[in-house]
């Protein structure tokens, strides 16, 4: 069984970043300064997801307000709207309004990324909203039709994919809780295969991974498996094992196995006996595991040590792996 | 105690007064919180029950009146606040309380605190995780509420945070790993409610039996959380039931922000809820009537009071009267009975000024009366 790790959404600040931005907002320190900080702290992540051997380093994308506005705050057409609940959690996002069809503008969003994740050329790791979940999630009053809608933030993102990989990125993890939650259907399933696939055509030999959570993902399946991505992450906490479809895939297996609703740190051997499970139903060319959903829910502190985890499944497997 | 039609009242906190603030971290009044509290004194008259405090505050020497008296005094503030509005019911604007999580968590052992988690942008919150069973050290909020019971004009009502959201904002690590085999969605919710009815046998209900021997007649058991997790409403039920379990008062049940409607007919199980105190008017827009659930609550047969949220605490705009005259009529349509009718804002408003938040229970105040008279003298 081949088995690779590594972040699928973004990492926790660190107590001295929240107490800095906290002090930014009350005028008590200054910008710099706690730019200077974004950069060490996202040091600390890479090394940290090398340390624990993870397939590609993100740095944490540790100055997102939140998942959506990197890009709602540098294409055109976006304005940023009010406070929304994050799906079921007592955290918040701003929920972008999209005022007109959107539009991208080269060299903006990339700007957003950390030089640092790219410190290992070939195995740099950002998570990006996905196009079905970024649709739902926003405030369309474009006058497009959400199925027209999914279609073109495909195509931008895979010209944002397309600039990343020429700039050293090399794996692309879509962050798509709605496929979970609101699973699609008719013109809009359809949709989101078509903007996968303009994704898949910018990859040049990167690697696209979407993640789902926030629900059981068994009843996607259907959708899940003809997506034409390199692999299809459920969140085993929200998804039952045993619910997985049992048929053999040509995608890689995403298994979200580190939950971050709870600082219970899991049981690696509990958690490689539920991967093989779920392997064995599948039979995927690889098994990619990670937090179910962003570990951001999650403090520091019990988020850094929840993540060594992930290696010691690792090891479980390999020692035990047929 | 004979109560007009539409009674009102308010539903939790209010933004803290600047000179309270200052007064609190014993630092010297500016002239904006001078003026502040003189302005607020001339309106509502709060500071000539705490002459020597006033003077001190306002003499620039908050160190001699101490923290905890520059407390009392916003308490008293707030009460009068309220009380001079007209509301029926009313507390203290919780003046002692900056938030409804932590204050209560730290009054219990078996939780660890480990770090902030982010909210939304640079605004963070600490979270604890439960790491052993929850024990409480000593029932809360009774002198607080001792404090009211003694100035308070109207009858006081007491504001405490529910089983349900206090177990949804923590960790749950204790609870969870008893839990046998994988923790997938079975035992995560297996370990919810053992850990909300333990908070509510163990830490809310010796609180609210506290509370009822000193004099709490009246308990909002806050539920913010309940509509988070649609699916976890029997477990809201649980919570409430374990926490209110043969005592006797009067409980009502505040959820705002959440689609009531996905909670029915499972929240109807809270057997010693008798209010439904729930936000209303953010929702109700030109294109949304924002009380049609209750025409659900209606044929479910439920018979319980209503607190109709009739002012939105998210906005500046202040409703007129009329429009909350109308809200209150179409809300009696819905139910079939105005005497279940309770005024009030949709949630606490402590995000607007203290001057909008007065106009706007102004409205409900009047907004009330007109119903009032609408009701009991219809126009042929």
């Amino acid at each position: 069984m081949i088995v690779r790790t590594g972040l699928t959404g973004p990492f926790p600040r660190s107590e001295a970043l929240v107490a800095a931005t906290r002090d930014l907002d009350r005028g008590r320190t200054s910008a710099e300064a706690v730019e200077e900080l974004f950069g060490r702290t996202e040091d600390e992540v890479v090394a940290l997801e090398r340390r624990l051997g993870f397939d590609g380093t993100t740095g944490g994308h540790l100055r997102w307000p939140d998942l959506f506005r990197p890009i709602a705050e540098t294409w055109e057409g976006f304005t940023v709207g009010p406070l929304t609940r994050w799906l079921e959690t007592n955290t918040f996002y701003r929920q972008p309004i999209l005022l007109a069809p959107p539009g991208r503008v080269p060299g903006a969003f990339s700007a957003r990324l950390p030089p640092s994740s790219l410190a290992s050329p070939g195995s740099a790791r950002v998570v990006l909203p996905g196009p079905y979940s970024f649709s739902v999630m926003l405030d369309n009053r474009s006058g497009e039709t959400e199925p027209a809608l999914i279609h073109r933030l495909g195509r931008l993102l895979g010209d944002e994919v397309r600039e990343l990989r020429s700039r050293g990125f090399a794996t692309f993890l879509f962050s798509e809780p709605q496929l979970a939650v609101r699973p699609p259907e008719g013109p809009r399933a359809e949709a989101v295969v078509a903007g996968y696939r303009a994704v898949q055509s910018a990859l040049q030999g990167g690697t696209s991974i979407v993640w789902t959570y926030g629900a059981d993902a068994a009843p996607a399946f259907p959708l899940l498996d003809r997506l034409p991505v390199s692999v299809v992450g459920v969140d085993l906490a929200e998804t039952e094992v045993d619910q997985i479809p049992e048929s053999a895939t040509h995608l890689g297996l995403g298994l979200g196995v580190v939950d971050p609703r709870t600082t219970l740190e899991e049981d690696p051997g509990e958690v490689a006996r539920v991967v093989r499970a779920a392997y064995a139903r599948r039979r995927p060319n690889a098994v990619w595991l990670g937090p179910g959903a962003p570990l951001d829910l999650l403090p520091w502190e019990p988020a850094t040590r929840k993540l060594h985890v992930l290696p010691a499944v690792q090891r479980a497997l390999s020692e035990g792996s047929p | 105690m004979t109560r007009p039609l539409f009674p009102t009242q308010e539903i939790g906190s209010l933004a803290k007064p600047r000179w309270q603030l200052l007064g609190q971290r014993s630092e010297p009044l500016d002239e904006a919180a001078k003026a502040e509290l003189a302005s607020w004194d001339a309106q509502v008259g709060f500071a000539a029950e705490a002459p020597e405090v006033r003077d001190a505050l306002l003499g620039g020497r908050p160190r001699d009146a101490g923290p905890d008296a520059v407390r009392d005094l916003g308490a008293l503030f707030g009460l009068r606040y309220l009380e001079t509005v007209g509301l029926d019911r009313v507390y203290d604007g919780e003046a002692r309380r900056i938030e409804m999580y932590e204050y209560p968590i730290r009054q219990m052992r078996g939780f660890r605190f480990g770090g902030h988690v982010r909210s939304f942008d640079n605004k963070y919150y600490l979270k604890a995780a439960v790491t052993d069973e929850v024990r409480l050290d000593r029932p809360y909020h009774v002198d607080e509420f001792d404090f009211v019971r003694r100035h308070a004009r109207a009858e006081p009502k007491l504001p405490i945070t529910g089983p349900y959201t206090l177990a949804d904002w923590s960790y749950n690590e204790y609870y969870l790993a008893r839990q046998p085999g994988w923790k997938g969605r079975v035992a995560r919710r297996a370990a919810q409610k053992e850990f909300v009815v333990d908070i509510a046998r163990r830490a809310i209900r010796p609180t609210l039996s506290a509370l009822i021997e000193h004099g709490c007649r009246v308990i909002q058991i806050d539920e913010p959380a309940a509509g988070t997790h649609p699916d976890e409403a029997a477990i809201v039920v649980d919570g409430f039931n374990a926490a209110t379990e043969g005592l006797d008062a009067e409980f009502t049940m505040h959820i705002c922000f959440s689609n009531y409607a996905d909670l029915l007919p499972t929240l109807l199980e809270a057997k010693r809820c008798t209010q439904w105190a729930w936000e209303f008017a953010n929702r109700d827009t030109a294109g949304h009537d924002g009380y049609a659930v209750l025409k659900t609550l209606a044929e479910y047969g439920d018979h319980r009071e209503v607190g109709l949220g009739a002012v939105d605490v998210h906005r500046d705009p202040v409703e007129t009267p009329e429009v909350v005259a109308e809200r209150i009529g179409r809300a009696a349509r819905y139910l079939g009975d105005p005497r279940r009718i309770w005024v009030n804002p949709d949630c606490g408003l402590r995000t607007r000024s203290l001057s909008v938040a007065r106009a706007k229970l102004v409205s409900v105040v009047q907004g009330a009366a007109l119903a009032r008279a609408e009701f009991e003298n219809p126009r042929r």
